[in-house]
């Protein structure tokens, strides 16, 4: 219950604070932290445009999408605290869970019969399931250092002490910062400011989206963030007590908006040629923290 | 049993004389009937109460023992349920063919006598009678396959199927011959006594090579995306649900009497399967023909069955219960899984195939307003096979993955290496098939239809949508009542250990209870997963109550004058992914070129397909190469009569000569 009310609260700040690091960044006042919560409540209030070519499928999917991330928070724990939901594999769920939404946050782009639409569904749907073998080799190499299949058992037990154990956490650190860009589709995969509807993933998608429902899109992009942020939280704090740990938790996703502000006003975004390597490349560092793991165990001999 | 033989024949009699409309209603009253008759011992036999019999065949085989356990139950039912759905939509299916009545005899015919033989094959425990059931089996589905014989395309996809199928039959053969050489013996409990006492590996290699072609493990897949789009839906339907499941009957069968080396096949089956899964998956993606998508999607399935298989045996050989359970427990669910999904998706793709006659995507779409019913159907079999929750696909695979962790606590680094690669494998495959399937369904049934057609689609009758709601109805059951699948599976498996393995008492069905609580924790969380959803669909409902609502064009970037073909094609759909993985997944072009001179270019085609890497590099090879050989030997058959008799009167004279001199006797 506890990290499903704090990633809520993150989520509230996440977006707000990677726009405002690139505004300052680029030398702008830029606008307030709250101001994509803001965006999403007008949205909210507003009536709405439907394609006359789609379906009813259009108009379920950004619900089913918004919630498998509500969903997916609900699996996230906290430190010694468990998700609201919590049991052994949960991480599998986990990634199928989020999977539902995607699957239907893309059949609901083919849904509006657009020549532009379909692009974004075809990456959208291609880089996620490049990222999914790198989460899942991580996941494992989680389950295997730690001898749990639980998220919550897992991260509880993770005692960061040796050098390598640090080197794993940095790692895996990193590994989930790029699946959260992925699957957010921001840079260096996607950039969300682009105008041109042949270079963008997940906002050519939503092209056709308007009001209530581009408001849930929104906000599940918001949480989504928060949602891995949490994650990433976890792999450092452990059995912290709560007086710390709840400080921690928002000064990491607080760092970890603004690593991400700064990776998008200082980095370009790749070619789309050249997204697949990048992409697959996460799996590659995965695999070297399972070589990790396997190192932490003692089974090389 | 008698019971089933008397409906049986006077079924096939009855058949050649009433009229056509009523053909069909035949059908379907035999197959319910034999359906029923072999479903009550198999459900006692699921509870565990094993039955035994035998029949007296002449003095060469003596008795053969005919045996329902657990294992054989559970394909029984599986084989009963999907006959009986498929036979229900056939019969809505083939209702234009009312003027071809000897085509549907024999059709039906065949149908009836295609699903005993593969209840047959489930039932018999020796191998010469298997063999027969066998043989009947492959050659009544390769004559339900080219129901449309006189397309040539169909044809030749028969005939593909026809040949690999003895190939199989050739490879089991040997199996059973080397059995009986050793053992004297043609019973399956002779392989016990084999096994035992000789090498395991060669002999189960044998066998995984003649039922992995039933099964379509790679590279002995190549027959699937033939047959599967030639044959009419509800046979397609049949044949991936069922047919190919008795391939892997036949493995875990064998695998029941293997007594070493486990860990090592286990390695092997893993590897296999991983590579199989992943190349099935990949071809399926790239693939524009949808039943086509549907053969290669269910070589995908096979490779995630292969890897519970594997799982399960390493289980064996690391004596671990959990492993084993979960591992075959995994397998033996997505076989049950998958035949319910993959038939589900198949009729739903035959409804396609029936109202627009053609199995090519490109050239339909927004197929989702005609034929609605339609849609939802397949969407739900998409789903399910992808894996997703809150449908069944998702429970195998989720017990499949908790076996692959639960390898991980092994001290075999090569096996750890190779668990979180099959975890990777796993789940990359599950992403392919999401990319697979929203590529299908988006083109199929979204946005706008892209070519007018010869008749406007509308939707199915209802005697073909009932029997989809039916596998539907089955398979919400299995998504919110897994646990209860799960405890059958496991008493079927303690079972299997108890009857054939040294180390059965370790293999306690209990060690399953508490995952079998995970499992029902699943259901629950899938249903308040539905909940969520039905929750913020209210808040939603709510929301736009008094909000205008506007319904204008699909946003076009400002071009105001946009067409149906300029929707984003399911081609284009798997491109990016098709090019990343051209080493494999080979695209032939066709188009001419605009030539310097050519000043007013003609109207031109350009055409391209994808080639199954396998077939045409590996198998077609080898295939020139035979042809080359066997060209030297043409002189033989030279088609004059005079040779023949000569061929003959040599060989008596050889004979003759050779036992004279006491070479031979």
């Amino acid at each position: 219950m506890l990290s499903f009310i704090l990633i809520l609260i993150a989520g509230a700040f996440f977006t707000g604070i990677i726009i405002r690091t690139k505004s300052i960044a680029s030398g702008r006042k830029g606008p307030g932290i709250l101001q994509p919560i803001n965006d999403v409540v007008r949205l909210f209030k507003k009536g709405a445009v439907y394609s006359r070519t789609t379906s009813f499928i259009f108009q379920m999917a950004p619900t089913i999408y918004f919630s498998s991330v509500v969903m997916a928070m609900m699996l996230i724990p906290f430190g010694q605290s468990k998700g609201l939901i919590s049991f052994n594999g949960d991480f599998v769920f986990f990634a199928y869970v989020l999977a539902l939404g995607k699957f239907f946050s893309i059949i609901s782009a083919m849904d509006t019969g657009s020549s532009f639409e379909g692009m974004g569904a075809s990456r959208e749907s291609l880089y996620s399931l490049l990222a999914e073998p790198a989460f899942f080799i991580l996941m494992g190499s989680f389950a295997l250092l730690t001898g749990y299949t639980s998220f919550q058992e897992m991260f509880a037990a993770l005692h960061l002490g040796s050098y390598i154990s640090y080197a794993i956490a940095i790692l895996a650190t990193f590994v989930l910062v790029m699946i959260a860009m992925i699957e957010n589709s921001r840079m260096p995969i996607d950039d969300p400011k682009t105008h041109l509807e042949l270079t963008m993933i997940h906002e050519v998608m939503i092209l056709d989206n308007s009001g209530f429902d581009l408001g849930l899109i929104l906000s599940a992009g918001y949480l989504k963030f928060a949602l891995y942020g949490a994650i990433i939280v976890n792999l450092f704090i452990g059995m912290v007590p709560y007086p710390y740990a709840i400080p921690l938790f928002f000064i990491i996703q607080f760092l970890l908006a603004i690593i991400i502000g700064l990776i998008e006003s200082f980095i370009a975004r790749f070619r789309m040629s050249h997204n697949p390597q990048f992409i697959f490349a996460l799996t590659s560092v995965s695999l070297l923290i399972f070589f990790g793991v396997l190192l932490v165990l003692g089974k090389f001999i | 049993m008698d019971v089933s033989w008397a409906t049986t024949i006077v079924a096939v009699v009855l058949m050649c004389f009433i009229p056509s409309a009523k053909k069909s209603i035949l059908a379907i009253v035999t197959v319910i009937i034999n359906a029923m008759v072999t479903s009550i011992p198999a459900i006692q036999a699921l509870g565990g109460a094993t039955s035994d019999f035998s029949f007296y065949a002449g003095t060469f085989l003596g008795d053969v023992p005919i045996r329902i356990d657990g294992l054989a139950a559970w394909f029984i039912l599986i084989i009963n349920f999907t006959s009986i759905t498929g036979v229900i939509y056939g019969a809505g299916y083939l209702k234009a063919y009312k003027n071809a009545a000897y085509k549907l005899s024999l059709h039906w015919i065949l149908f009836i006598l295609f699903h005993l033989s593969m209840i047959w094959v489930t039932l018999l425990q020796n191998g010469f009678v298997f063999l027969i059931a066998w043989e009947i089996m492959s050659l009544s589905s390769m004559l339900l396959v080219i129901f449309d014989g006189h397309l040539p395309k169909t044809l030749q996809a028969g005939v593909n199927y026809f040949v690999q199928m003895h190939i199989s039959i050739v490879f089991l053969t040997i199996g059973f011959l080397w059995v009986y050489l050793e053992t004297g013996s043609f019973d399956f409990d002779a392989f016990q006594t084999f096994f035992t006492s000789n090498n395991n590996l060669w002999l189960f290699i044998i066998f995984f090579v003649g039922f992995g072609l039933k099964a379509g493990f790679i590279p002995l897949h190549s027959w699937l995306p033939h047959a599967h789009p030639a044959a009419p839906s509800h046979i397609s339907g049949v044949m991936s649900g069922v047919i190919v499941k008795l391939g892997i009957y036949g493995l875990i069968r064998v695998i029941s009497y293997v007594q070493s080396d486990f860990n090592l096949l286990g390695e092997l089956i893993i590897s296999i399967s991983i590579l199989t899964g992943l190349y099935g998956i990949l071809n399926a993606a790239v693939h524009r023909d949808f039943k086509k998508m549907l053969a290669y999607c269910t070589i995908e399935n096979i490779g995630i069955i292969g890897i519970g298989i594997g799982l399960g045996m390493i289980g064996l050989g690391s004596h671990s219960p959990m492993l084993y359970y979960l591992g075959f427990g995994g397998a033996l669910l997505h076989v049950l899984n998958h035949s319910l999904f993959k038939s589900l998706l198949f009729f739903a793709a035959g409804s396609v195939y029936q109202q627009t006659h053609t199995r090519d995507m490109e050239r339909l779409g927004g197929l989702i307003k005609s034929m609605p019913q339609t849609a939802i159907i397949f969407l739900i079999g998409a789903v399910a096979i992808a894996g997703i929750p809150p449908f069944n696909g998702f429970v195998s695979e989720f017990v499949i993955y908790s076996g692959l962790i639960e390898g991980l606590k092994s001290d075999n680094i090569n096996l750890i290496s190779l668990l979180i690669l099959s975890f990777a494998g796993l789940s990359l495959m599950g992403g392919l098939s999401i990319l697979t399937f929203t590529k299908s369904f988006g083109t199929l049934f979204l946005g706008n239809e892209r070519e007018t057609l010869p008749h406007q689609p509308h939707e199915v009758s209802r005697i073909m949508l009932l029997p989809q709601y039916l596998i539907i109805a089955v398979m919400l059951s299995i998504a919110f009542v897994p646990q209860w699948y799960l405890i059958i599976v496991g008493n079927l498996l303690s079972g299997m250990a108890v009857v054939s393995h040294p180390i059965a008492e370790e293999f306690e069905v209990s060690s399953l209870a508490a995952y079998s609580k995970t499992l029902s924790h699943i259901s629950l969380y899938s249903l308040l997963f539905i909940a969520v959803i039905g929750l913020i669909w209210m808040i939603r409902h709510f929301a736009q109550k008094n909000k205008s609502i506007i319904i204008g064009n699909t946003w076009g970037c400002a071009y105001v004058a946009p067409n149906n073909r300029m929707q984003y094609t399911g081609k284009s759909y798997s491109k990016p992914l098709g090019k990343m993985f051209s080493f494999m997944l080979i695209e032939k072009k066709r188009y001419p070129e605009i030539v310097s001179g050519e000043i007013f270019p003609q109207p031109r085609k350009y055409s391209s397909h994808y080639l199954d890497f396998i077939e045409h590099y590996l198998i077609d090879y080898a295939i020139r190469l035979l042809l080359t050989i066997v060209n030297y030997f043409k002189f033989i058959q030279n088609g004059r009569v005079q040779s023949y008799v000569m061929y003959g009167i040599v060989f008596i004279l050889t004979i003759f000569i050779l036992t004279l001199l006491n070479l031979v006797k």
